[in-house]
């Protein structure tokens, strides 16, 4: 294993504050608005500038299938849903348990603190410290990640797009309209 | 840049949908906060997956958005459904179920 290591440069730097500060920006935002609309909003801008982080990663394949499925397709039916529905909420965050809740979220933040501090202090492993695109040919494009996709993984391929079949009628059996004479 | 920054970043991301979850009521913004946590995994996953030079961890990010596509299409249907009936999208009023 070839784990090549430079340091980098101001303009990675540059690129990798400005998508990162969209994302966690972004993902902030989208948690603490109290118009749905605007959530999904923020949430677009959140996976826009995680595809930019992506492509950074030379996850090219990746970053595009990210704004055409996340930012796209999954966000048009929130988008959707949130204008059916159509109704700020009255209150961000109700006061029902919300000792629990609080004290839930600062259980977490601990754990992930912990985490974050490890890595941080491992971070001259040579996994951990790794910066360049390794050494391996087209890493990354559409040819070559569907390559190991029909190949290597074909059946877990196969299996994921049955998931979604299955997904696809169940939503559409849950939201239909019973008639009238059928309703319970 | 090295891989812990993005290590970092993905467990930041990780926690606010994390916090998204806990706190929110709203079940809109509930599902998407669980989306936010999905998009860490799949940042972890490439991250991991440039280091160790394995496409692997592609295919991997590929089923997880796959993944995230069908919760998305059943968490919106069931919402959709529960508000027809309820016309409530707070998950305090939602507890019909509830023991």
């Amino acid at each position: 294993m070839n784990l090549a290591t430079h340091t980098a440069t101001l303009a990675e730097m540059i690129a990798f504050a400005v998508l990162t500060a969209g994302v966690l920006g972004g993902g902030l935002v989208t948690i603490t608005r109290r118009n749905p609309v605007s959530a999904v909003m923020s949430l677009v801008l959140t996976f826009a500038a995680l595809a930019g982080v992506f492509a950074t990663l030379s996850a090219h394949f990746l970053a595009i299938l990210q704004v055409l499925v996340y930012a796209g397709a999954i966000m048009v039916l929130f988008v959707f849903v949130v204008m059916m529905m159509n109704r700020d909420e009255i209150t961000p965050i109700s006061r029902r348990g919300l000792g629990t809740r609080a004290a839930g979220v600062l259980a977490a933040g601990y754990v992930f603190y912990r985490v974050a501090w490890l890595v941080n202090r491992e971070r001259g492993l040579p996994v951990l410290a790794a910066t360049e695109t390794p050494p391996v040919k087209d890493f990354g494009t559409v040819s070559s990640v569907g390559a190991l996709l029909f190949s290597d993984f074909l059946f877990p391929f196969e299996a994921i797009s049955l998931l979604l079949l299955v997904a696809v009628v169940g939503a559409v059996m849950l939201t239909r309209h019973l008639r009238e004479d059928r309703v319970p | 840049m090295p891989t812990y920054a993005y290590i970092l970043v993905s467990l930041a991301l990780f926690f606010v949908g994390c916090a998204g979850v806990l706190l929110r009521r709203n079940v809109l913004i509930v599902l998407m906060s669980v989306e936010l946590q999905l998009a860490a995994g799949t940042l972890a996953l490439l991250a991991f997956s440039r280091a160790l030079g394995d496409q692997k961890g592609h295919v991997f990010a590929f089923f997880v958005m796959a993944l995230a596509a069908a919760e998305a299409a059943v968490g919106l249907a069931i919402v959709v459904s529960v508000f027809r009936t309820r016309r409530t999208a707070s998950l305090d009023e939602v507890n019909a179920l509830k023991g």
